[in-house]
């Protein structure tokens, strides 16, 4: 019994006096999990022969070019911008809409609205993406395109809502008071008391929604038909069935996108904001 | 200067009418949500009871066919057994991470940032990373051969889609962990330990059960897409690691039994929702938004 008891005090004291050296190691270990294979990635990208190899052969461009002129990836890349640009426009619009409707009134049915825009993070993709084609392309009969954008609006308007929403709280309600006060109706005082203050928070969701629609894979692999895919459904097909080079290519491409827009996003808001949930 | 009139014309109107302007800004974005994402769902249950095809007779053949059948039962199983094992992986390394991050630097916004990053780029990209990694004389059969280890080829097995679940879910479950870690008083650990408790008793008996609400979101927000997910086992498990999204990518893809694939969705979606009773009974805050309570 003391016997046991003078171990777990050793063990007690320990961590007490090592606490900062674990927390390091753990930091070191953790990082470096999550970031190794994004940097195999782009080492493959510059890999003469297209895999990875140790001693790593020669680096080149050569595939960077072979993706510039490959006309398939191209398009899928024009396919991806012609969804994610629109469903980007009518997300942000919509979450702006619900934001300052939430914020500001208080109605019957709110819970129930700020309810539905949080869902669909919770609900499996591939449940939502199951219902999706069942009632878009069932059900209703709506032609491709339609449905995966608004398949995209549904899958992003939850991470704008959340990043524009607070925002919106924490916005000083007292400068669109004087703005009434001196005059101005409530639209005029949308226009230009309320919108240029919180018109970052907008931004930041806005980006965060088009990097999420960029990339956007379970929803789109299930409502979109046969016909020009987009980019992250180009990659799976070509993962599953001919890996090519250029994949490695395209990885950098999704990564380069993702990264900047995010730092950008970040950027314009709290970086605690996408902590919360 | 039209426009504008008319534009003061409809304020003056909302004005008098607060419930229509109400109705006029809530009213896009919750119809959007209903009859594209409420609809969709209640659709689906409705295929789940039909047969062979949208529009069937009425027939409780779908639910029959998937509980009698022990194939289905078993992929369920191995289902459930996963994703608890990738939520307890995934809440004991994120948890460290996150502690670390709180309590031992000052560089929070960075390796916020760092653990984030990852999460936002594509998900199939980082399953074709660990591809790279982990088929056999990959980079960790190279990196084994290196140190005169012999090579393992996890590819296609259990331990890989581990591997690549824990690898998309960690920054998932980072986050709440973070949040509740760095909203808990310092003062009551350091109360703990001029009592004399020991730093791994504080954790256990003040640490943890405070932040009991992050930890709860964490789990269930790793739980669910795993439980759901058919990409990870698809690229990493080849064909002995069947899990039940990929039944139902299957049903769409493949089998065109779209009132099956319908009623396993009603499947998922229960065990969904049993989970999501629980952790909010629980104390977990899963449907919170950042907002202000309402």
């Amino acid at each position: 019994m003391s016997g046991r008891r003078t171990i777990s005090r050793a063990i007690e004291r320990f961590v007490h006096s090592h606490a900062g050296q674990l927390a390091g190691i753990v930091m070191i270990a953790v990082l470096g999990f999550l970031w190794l294979p994004i940097g195999v990635l782009v080492f493959m990208s510059f890999a003469d022969g297209g895999v990875l190899s140790f001693p790593p052969d020669q680096l080149t461009l050569r595939w960077y070019g072979v993706f510039l002129e490959n006309e398939a990836a191209r398009s899928a890349i024009v396919t991806t911008l012609t969804i994610s640009v629109p469903s980007t426009i009518i997300t942000v619009t919509l979450a702006t809409m619900t934001a300052y409707a939430v914020d500001r009134y208080g109605f019957r049915g709110r819970g129930t609205l700020q309810l539905l825009s949080t869902l669909p993070v919770v609900v499996p993709l591939v449940v939502t993406g199951v219902a999706l084609v069942l009632f878009l392309d069932g059900t209703l009969g709506l032609p491709d395109y339609l449905s995966v954008v608004l398949a995209h609006v549904i899958r992003t308007i939850p991470f704008a809502t959340l990043v524009i929403l607070p925002t919106f709280v924490r916005f000083d309600r007292g400068l669109e008071e004087a703005s009434k006060d001196l005059g101005a109706d409530e639209l005029a005082t949308f226009r230009q008391v309320t919108l240029p203050n919180v018109f970052p928070g907008v931004v930041a969701g806005g980006l965060l929604a088009f990097t999420l629609s960029f990339n956007e894979f379970v929803y789109t692999y299930f409502v979109k038909g046969s016909g020009d895919p987009t980019l992250p459904v180009y990659i799976w097909n070509q993962i599953r069935y001919n890996v090519t080079p250029e994949v490695n290519v395209i990885s950098v491409v999704f990564l380069v996108v993702a990264v900047t827009l995010v730092l950008v996003a970040v950027s314009l808001t709290r970086v605690e904001l996408l902590t919360k949930r | 200067m039209a426009s504008r009139d008319r534009l003061g014309t409809v304020s003056a109107f909302f004005r008098e009418h607060p419930r229509l302007r109400t109705l006029a800004i809530a009213g896009p974005p919750a119809a959007i949500l209903v009859v594209f994402f409420a609809l969709p769902l209640v659709a689906m249950l409705v295929v789940s009871f039909q047969t062979g095809q949208i529009g069937g007779a009425w027939t409780l053949e779908n639910y029959r066919g998937f509980v009698g059948s022990e194939t289905y039962l078993t992929v369920v199983w191995r289902t459930l057994l996963l994703s608890a094992q990738v939520t307890v992986i995934v809440a004991a390394i994120g948890y460290a991470l996150a502690y670390s991050i709180v309590r031992f630097s000052r560089r929070t916004t960075l390796l916020l940032l760092l653990v984030i990053l990852p999460f936002w780029t594509s998900y199939i990209i980082r399953m074709y990373a660990w591809i790279n990694i982990l088929q056999s004389g990959g980079v960790l059969d190279s990196l084994l051969g290196l140190v005169g280890l012999p090579a393992v080829g996890l590819l296609y097995t259990e331990t890989a889609v581990l591997i690549g679940f824990t690898y998309v879910w960690l920054p998932l479950a980072v986050l709440p962990f973070y949040a509740s870690l760095s909203s808990l008083d310092p003062d009551l650990i350091e109360a703990s330990k001029d009592l004399g408790a020991g730093p791994i008793r504080t954790f256990v008996s003040v640490t943890l059960p405070l932040t009991a609400t992050g930890v709860i979101t964490g789990l269930v927000l790793v739980f669910i897409p795993t439980f759901g997910s058919f990409i990870t086992p698809r690229l990493l498990g080849g064909t002995n690691n069947i899990m039940i999204g990929m039944v139902i990518e299957n049903q769409f893809k493949s089998a065109f039994n779209w009132p099956f694939g319908a009623a396993i969705g009603m499947v998922i979606s229960a065990v969904v929702v049993v989970l999501l009773v629980l952790a909010t009974r629980l104390g977990g805050d899963l449907l919170g938004d950042g907002g202000e309570p309402s």
